[in-house]
């Protein structure tokens, strides 16, 4: 969506923390954190939760027993063959293929998934409000019509908490 | 802060009492059935040295990686260290019982068996006792120098006893490598002395550091309950879980793969030391074995819920308790007696060796700070805040 946003650049994670959590005592809505590295304080202060960790331990038990089963089926129910006498069902040496391919079945449904629910895929051009955010300053955007009449006192706010710039411009982001 | 910990009266009437009732069935025990009461010496003795020794691995890893969430907890594997030199004492006591345990020390078995006489070299008395004292000694001598250097600290702070510390733990991770991988070939692989399996040793180090690791999270979730360390928080537990579900993994990941190479590979003279474990009553014990010390631990550890939930955490320390226990009674029991045995011997022996590590350990406890004074990351430790 295209609008007028109000973008403040700082240069301490600290100063950042101190201007998200002040804003959010204002009950300032705020668009959108980027930082140079993953902040698990920003997703906090942002009150958003990752049910990441659910989908991944589905993907592991699916896995797991979307293995074992097709080990099963293969070599005890559709072509028993005998190995040096071993039993067909030779659970302990399904094991080891179990564990590696659950780790694969993980990793690629993940991967899947994050890309599915950030939006990301091969030769999508990056919303980047600043690009100084891919380097070291960390960036917090607002939509100027959200923010409304405050406008004065949030620019306040960052300056005092230390932002090294705070400007207004067009961008177009998701929200 | 600088609390010490004392030891109530009631705390020493326990451990007395343990220690009476252990000494009496253990007299019992060698009168009526020796063979069994020296596999229950062996298996209880190694037991709380395996604590000890996972311990102070734990401890040393702590300050080779300079960890500062755990520091504030580190009289606890400072103390359990303390049972090694009596476990050595102890540990001599098997020139004893050699003939009941081991089988390569009799004089007909070396006269007829070609593949004892060609490891004979290695495995003849004398030089079972020249190592046991060689890795007494080298444990003894690095714990106790690492032990007063943690002491030192408390009384003249500043960075040197941080490095010293860092230093010594190098060279004890390192000795206890090598020592404590011969030491688990002579006492305990030797008792099937035509077996060998080159992951022994590794599975049994991990063991140690394993359940050590687990009874020092008990032990420090009593204390807290107690109303010592207050500043215990979720995320001081959230690692020890951590450690608990890495180290389930890698135990269950080493005991594993020595039992799956030897069953897939199935050559007789490997496969015998299964045949013994499976098909004379002990085949129940190798599956709870799997249960208790993987299965349910890596289960239970999944979600960070029950990760930072004290009850479950102390809980779980609890049955791996008994996981050591059972993990070691499938190593040592089988071979010796042949037949499961468990009653009031058993639990005697154990409740002994219980009272006996217990009071030293807590000697050892009261006669410091429970919380180091001047370590550079106490402060870390005390406000440890995890996401």
């Amino acid at each position: 969506m295209n609008k007028t946003r109000i973008v403040g650049v700082f240069d301490e994670e600290n100063s950042l923390l101190a201007a998200v959590n002040e804003v959010k005592k204002e009950g300032i809505e705020i668009n959108e954190i980027y930082t140079p590295y993953p902040m698990h304080e920003v997703i906090e202060a942002m009150g958003k939760k990752t049910r990441f960790t659910t989908a991944a331990f589905l993907y592991g038990f699916f896995g797991a027993s979307g293995v074992l089963a097709f080990l099963y089926y293969t070599s005890v129910i559709d072509w028993p063959i005998n190995y040096g006498g071993k039993p067909t069902n030779a659970f302990p040496s399904f094991i080891v293929v179990t564990i590696i391919l659950t780790i694969l079945t993980v990793t690629i449904a993940s991967l899947f998934t994050f890309s599915a629910r950030a939006a990301i895929f091969p030769g999508k051009v990056y919303d980047q409000p600043d690009e100084r955010s891919t380097d070291d300053k960390f960036v917090i955007v607002f939509d100027k019509p959200g923010v409304d009449g405050n406008v004065e006192k949030l620019n306040a706010i960052l300056k005092e908490k230390g932002a090294l710039e705070v400007y207004e411009k067009e961008l177009n982001l998701k929200k | 802060m600088d609390t010490r910990i004392t030891l109530s009266k009631r705390f020493h009437y326990a451990v007395i009492a343990l220690m009476l009732f252990g000494a009496a069935v253990i007299a019992y025990g060698f009168i009526t059935h020796p063979e069994r009461a020296w596999a229950n010496l062996l298996l209880n003795n190694y037991y709380f040295l395996s604590l000890a020794i996972g311990a102070s691995f734990f401890l040393a890893l702590q300050h080779i990686s300079q960890s500062g969430w755990s520091s504030m907890f580190k009289r606890v594997p400072e103390a359990m260290m303390a049972y090694i030199p009596y476990a050595g004492i102890i540990m001599l006591l098997l020139y004893f019982g050699m003939h009941s345990i081991y089988h390569w020390t009799h004089e007909d078995a070396i006269a007829h068996d070609e593949l004892i006489q060609h490891k004979s070299p290695y495995l003849n008395v004398p030089f079972f006792f020249i190592r046991l004292v060689i890795f007494f000694i080298v444990w003894t001598v690095m714990t106790r120098l690492l032990r007063k250097a943690s002491l030192d600290e408390d009384k003249n702070g500043g960075m040197l006893y941080f490095e010293k510390s860092e230093l010594l733990s190098k060279i004890h991770i390192f000795l206890l490598a090598v020592t404590f991988s011969f030491a688990t070939f002579d006492w305990i692989m030797s008792i099937d002395v035509h077996w060998f399996s080159t992951i022994f040793s590794l599975k049994n180090f991990v063991a140690a550091f394993y359940h050590g690791t687990a009874v020092m999270v008990l032990i420090v979730i009593l204390l807290h309950q107690k109303g010592y360390y207050p500043s215990l928080n979720k995320s001081h537990l959230l690692d020890f879980s951590r450690y608990i579900f890495m180290l389930c993994i890698v135990w269950g990941y080493f005991t594993f793969a020595q039992f799956m190479l030897i069953w897939y590979a199935n050559i007789p003279e490997e496969t015998a030391y299964f045949h013994e474990r499976w098909h004379s009553g002990f085949k129940v014990i190798f599956y709870v074995n799997f249960a208790i010390n993987w299965f349910l631990p890596f289960t239970l550890m999944l979600s960070q819920v029950t990760n930072k939930n004290i009850h479950v955490v102390k809980a779980l320390a609890i049955v791996l308790i008994a996981g050591q226990y059972i993990d070691l009674y499938e190593q040592i029991f089988p071979t010796i007696l042949h037949a499961p045995v468990f009653g009031l011997m058993e639990i005697g022996f154990f409740a002994g060796f219980a009272g006996l590590f217990v009071f030293i350990f807590g000697k050892a406890l009261a006669s410091a700070d429970l919380v180091p004074k001047n370590h550079p990351y106490l402060e870390e430790s005390l406000h440890h805040h995890l996401h």
